[in-house]
């Protein structure tokens, strides 16, 4: 007989979400469901008929970690719309944001999922807030690449939460000589203990899979070889930056994308019929409460070629690298992986920069309705905006973003996990629920706009 | 002196190099600190009132060499916002300690926003070193363009320098054509805004100057904070400025405490004036201050 449990909400990620698993006897995931409970904000609704200038700055603020995808996406999306190509500068500096936020991102995540790991050759978990060594160390180190992510994000993207610089039609400013000093060596600095910080986060999650049990509920709950497996595909639009319609070869194509509901995704009614007080901090749902995923979901769930598919490092890098790293712990092996491209594309963008060149496009048409897209890779996979500008208005606009991908995938992920352990997997995609929190448009034939206006 | 402001020392001072004071207002005092300050690291850069499009309409703009700073020398009678980039200093530029030079009401703004950033983030520690100059008021540059060209007929473009002192407004051109009006037809043209101002000698600056209370040619220096005296002293040190006592020099301090005191006193009693009713005829105006 399955049992149904609920972990809600869940912890150490961006947002609010939670976790409806049906399990076995042993307590084995036969079928989760993870789900996001966070209010809608409808962004996408809100910005028709707004100005393509305040449309980014508004998107930004759908998040505060990557706040960098939302503005150049959605900034991109209106140039691609209008049809305005940005010169070369910057597109440089806005290569540099890029890499600075994929940087403070990707180690702010360390933090969040250092604490399920395990000192190598103890059994030791990793608590990031001890003053004792070597995780004070580690700790430092992640906070100075996190200055150093923030600090270069300043200096190109004029704010690091919700940068000013990024303006349809490339930046309001280029950088001094001096701040392209600053950079590198930021940059030099910076190179250093991002490898340092690289590989010391892939020793602890390889040792995590060798690891037979982890400590959870105050039991050693066994993990199995296959944490985190799926069978479903990859998405990625680039390694480091992008695509748009505007690019001679797009790397995404919008005709493969269907949004549904999470009706047709998401379990039905269920009695939550299990419980556990002793799961930190605080127990999971009692016994006897009601859940409804298909309801509850605050989420649409975007197909590409019908399938959910996953995005983030792992889909950049077996889409770009073929790498075959399966699982939680491959998922966080490639993103630590990542470091070290964004300190490598940042110094090279920072060395082709003219500090005297302009960074504005000279003609901004102000558009006819055509449909654009872009693509920006997010710290957490491809995140897509779509818009359609007209007479300088927006008309439609709607965001994919990266972790609305990821939660059906998720999702199917959990099948084999013991419960206990669900959350490893859900952390393993640094989820962000605030991002993937967005509209659903319904026209008065019940059909979605978005899809309707692609056919 | 409660309406001086805070000081550790007060001086009468000049810069010592002539390049310097060949074109500043009075003493050099704020190119000479800021020149110091760029070539021994104090500051990166300085926000300064640089030229801007038209005659005497000063443009904020960050100096990073000796020339720029030269060319920001001398008093620009209207509103420079070099508040407005404070921030930016920080971001494009690249800065990591930062000059400002301001009036009393653009020094308040800089303490403000270290106390209470808003809005200004990695701001408040990059604050190097805040110059005040001394400020009865100031003007629009519609306004300071009228003074010149109709009062003063005068043609702004032919301006070598303009002066506020003993009562009078006066404008310097090239050739020597100089022209005087009395301060009181110069009142209407105030911007209204500074007349709830309750600071003269920028009494919350690192270090604070002015013209009055020394002979021309050299400048009034209250040295305030702990930054601004180690500045100020090795500036001293170094030969970049001359600094003497203020004992026996005419007309001295007193000139400047009364001219605080009047200021001071005048405005507070606007501020009491626009709390009443009788004011508006609908309601009592806001106060800032409460
Ligand atoms: C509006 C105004 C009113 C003033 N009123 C008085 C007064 O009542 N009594 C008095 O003793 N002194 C007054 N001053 C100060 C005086 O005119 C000189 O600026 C001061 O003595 C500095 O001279 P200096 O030779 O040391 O500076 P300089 O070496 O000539 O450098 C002057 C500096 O001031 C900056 N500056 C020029 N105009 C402005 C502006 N509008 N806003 C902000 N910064 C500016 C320049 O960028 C430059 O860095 C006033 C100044 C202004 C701008
Ligand atoms: S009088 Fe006061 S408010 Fe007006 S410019 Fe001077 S310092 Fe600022």
């Amino acid at each position: 007989m399955s049992k149904v449990v609920e972990i809600s909400p869940t912890t150490r990620h961006e947002g609010h979400s939670k976790l409806v698993l049906k399990v076995n006897d042993e307590g084995i995931i036969e079928r989760g469901d993870w789900l996001s409970i966070t209010p809608v904000r409808g962004v996408e609704k809100l910005a028709i008929g707004k100005t393509y200038e305040q449309v980014p700055k508004i998107a930004s603020r759908v998040c505060g970690i990557c706040p960098i995808a939302h503005t150049l996406a959605a900034s991109e999306a209106m140039e691609a719309s209008m049809g305005v190509e940005i010169p070369d500068d910057a597109y440089l500096l806005r290569m540099i944001l890029q890499c600075g936020n994929r940087l403070h991102s990707h180690a702010l995540h360390d933090i969040l999922t250092l604490p399920d790991l395990y000192l190598p050759g103890t059994d030791i978990k990793v608590n990031p807030f001890s003053p004792e060594e070597p995780v004070r160390s580690v700790a430092k180190r992640i906070q100075t690449l996190r200055m150093i992510g923030q600090t270069v994000g300043e200096i190109v993207g004029g704010e690091a939460v919700h940068p000013s610089n990024p303006r349809v039609g490339g930046m309001y400013k280029n950088i001094t000589p001096r701040a392209k000093a600053k950079i590198y060596d930021l940059a030099k600095q910076g190179i250093q203990l991002a490898r340092e910080q690289m590989e010391f986060m892939i020793a602890l999650e390889e040792n995590y899979m060798k690891r037979d049990w982890a400590e959870m509920c105050g039991r050693e709950v066994a993990i199995p070889q296959t944490l985190g497996y799926h069978n479903q595909g990859y998405m990625a639009a680039a390694p480091m930056y992008g695509s748009s319609s505007l690019d001679a070869n797009p790397e995404w194509d919008p005709a493969r994308w269907l949004e549904v509901r999470p009706w047709d995704w998401y379990m039905g009614e269920e009695e939550i019929t299990m419980d556990d007080p002793a799961y930190p901090v605080g127990g999971t749902t009692k016994a006897g409460a009601k859940a409804w995923p298909q309801m509850q979901a605050c989420t649409g769930v975007p197909l590409y070629d019908g399938q959910p598919v996953e995005v983030g490092p792992r889909a950049r890098l077996v889409k770009y690298q073929n790498y075959d790293r399966k699982g939680a712990m491959g998922l966080n092996i490639a993103r630590a992986m990542e470091y070290m491209d964004c300190m490598y594309k940042m110094i090279e963008a920072v060395d082709a920069i003219d500090t005297s060149a302009p960074v504005c496009a000279d003609v901004i048409p102000q558009g006819d309705g055509e449909i654009g897209w872009a693509a920006n890779e997010a710290p957490r996979g491809s995140d897509v905006h779509l818009a359609k500008v007209r007479n300088g208005k927006v008309e439609w606009f709607s965001m994919l973003v990266p972790t609305t991908w990821n939660f059906p995938v998720c999702s199917r992920a959990l099948t084999g996990a013991p419960w206990e352990l669900a959350e490893v997997i859900v952390r393993a995609y640094d989820p962000c629920v605030s991002c993937a929190t967005h509209m659903i448009v319904l026209d008065e034939n019940n059909k979605l706009v978005a899809q309707k206006l692609l056919e | 002196m409660e309406y001086l402001g805070q000081y550790k020392a007060v001086y009468k001072a000049k810069a010592g190099c002539e390049d310097i004071l060949a074109k500043s207002q009075d003493g050099g005092i704020v190119t000479a600190m800021f020149a110091y300050a760029l070539e021994t690291g104090i500051i990166d850069g300085a926000i300064v009132a640089g030229p801007g499009a038209e005659p005497y309409k000063p443009e904020p703009m960050i100096a990073t060499t000796v020339e720029e700073l030269f060319a920001s020398r001398g008093t620009k009678y209207s509103v420079s916002p070099n508040l407005a980039l404070i921030k930016e200093a920080t971001r494009s530029y690249g800065l990591d300690k930062i000059g400002i030079v301001g009036t009393p009401c653009q020094i308040q703004a800089v303490r403000k926003g270290q106390l209470y950033p808003v809005g200004l983030r990695d701001v408040p520690d990059k604050i190097a070193l805040a110059l005040g100059i001394f400020c009865m008021e100031n003007f629009p540059y519609q306004g300071l363009f009228q003074m010149v060209e109709d009062h003063c007929a005068t043609k702004i473009d032919n301006v070598t320098k303009m002066d506020i002192g003993k009562g009078k407004f006066s404008v310097y051109t090239e050739r020597g054509v100089n022209s005087q009006i009395p301060l009181k037809v110069t009142h209407k043209y105030e911007q209204p805004g500074c007349h709830v101002c309750l600071d003269y000698v920028a009494n919350m600056a690192d270090i604070s100057t002015g013209s009055v209370g020394t002979p021309d040619g050299w400048s009034t220096v209250f040295v305030r904070s702990a930054a601004g005296e180690a500045a100020f002293n090795k500036a001293v040190e170094a030969g970049w400025i001359i600094a003497e006592s203020m004992d026996g020099v005419k007309p001295g301090l007193e000139l400047v405490e009364k001219l605080a005191t009047e200021k001071i006193t005048k405005n507070q009693k606007y501020l009491e004036h626009r709390a009443h009713k009788e004011h508006a005829a609908l309601k009592p105006l806001r106060n800032p201050y409460t």
